[in-house]
């Protein structure tokens, strides 16, 4: 994503917004949808925040990586990371934080993170992904909406 | 439980040290539960996943398996599946899952839950 081209967009629709309002709504939700700052976000749930401050201590992020692999085609990763590098973006919520590098993110934006807790396991899960058309049913592994 | 000695020549489901802790704590405060009951179901990928469930009472077609002092049953839909699995407890900082080792699959999906026989 061109960095400008993000910091742009805002002040463009700002400026536009009283005299063409739909026109600009509509270009707006559509840009959005694609690569609009406010959408580049993952949400946490509430169990999932619970879980992450049990089991973490200080400075230590729950990391999703999002790689090539089971049977949809792609599939996330988590694990526990120390470090954050530099193209990390850095969920928090609650005390607790979640890292996703920069490629991970174009196929994660807009999910939600839960931990989900059943009798036969207890592991975290990515739901909601808009960027995900369907996926296997576990859940860890997806395809993407083209 | 000692009404059925029918010791078979091996047992449908074995079940590891740190699957019947896991058990053992999960029913240590349930006391009206019996124990757990493994079951398949169409699901996933690839075919079938595992179910389970606490239970309140056996079912006349489920096969008990007692060991080190937990129970489980096993539904008679999964009775063949199942036969000679192992179930373990996988327990990691991030996830933690009853496992089963099953001998008679000749595929799994990627991440394990669904498999096919």
């Amino acid at each position: 994503v061109n960095a400008g081209e993000v910091k742009f967009r805002p002040s463009l629709q700002a400026s536009h917004a009283a005299g063409i309002r739909t026109f600009s709504n509509a270009s707006l939700q559509e840009k959005t949808g694609v690569s609009g700052q406010s959408e580049d976000k993952v949400y946490l749930t509430e169990s999932c925040v619970k879980r992450l401050a049990e089991i973490m201590t200080k400075g230590q992020y729950l990391r999703i990586h999002v790689e090539g692999g089971g049977c949809s085609g792609f599939q996330y990763k988590f694990s526990v990371d120390d470090n954050k590098n530099e193209d990390d973006r850095v969920f928090e919520q609650g005390g607790v934080g979640v890292v996703v590098d920069q490629d991970s993110l174009e196929f994660l934006k807009g999910a939600t993170v839960d931990f989900s807790q059943e009798l036969i396991r207890s592991t975290f899960q990515v739901l909601k992904n808009p960027q995900a058309d369907h996926g296997c049913s576990c859940g860890s592994s997806f395809s993407v909406k083209l | 439980v000692n009404k059925r000695k029918i010791l078979p020549t091996r047992a449908a489901l074995t079940l590891t040290p740190a699957a019947v802790n896991k058990i053992r704590s999960l029913l240590q405060d349930k006391p009206e539960y019996l124990g757990l009951k493994v079951g398949v179901r169409t699901r996933g990928c690839n075919g079938l996943t595992y179910t389970l469930d606490y239970t309140k009472q056996k079912d006349k077609s489920d096969e008990e398996v007692l060991q080190d002092g937990v129970t489980v049953f096993i539904e008679k839909k999964a009775q063949l599946t199942l036969l000679g699995t192992e179930m373990d407890f996988v327990e990691s900082k991030l996830s933690s899952e009853f496992v089963f080792n099953n001998p008679n699959i000749k595929g799994t999906c990627g991440c394990g839950e669904s498999f096919n026989i």
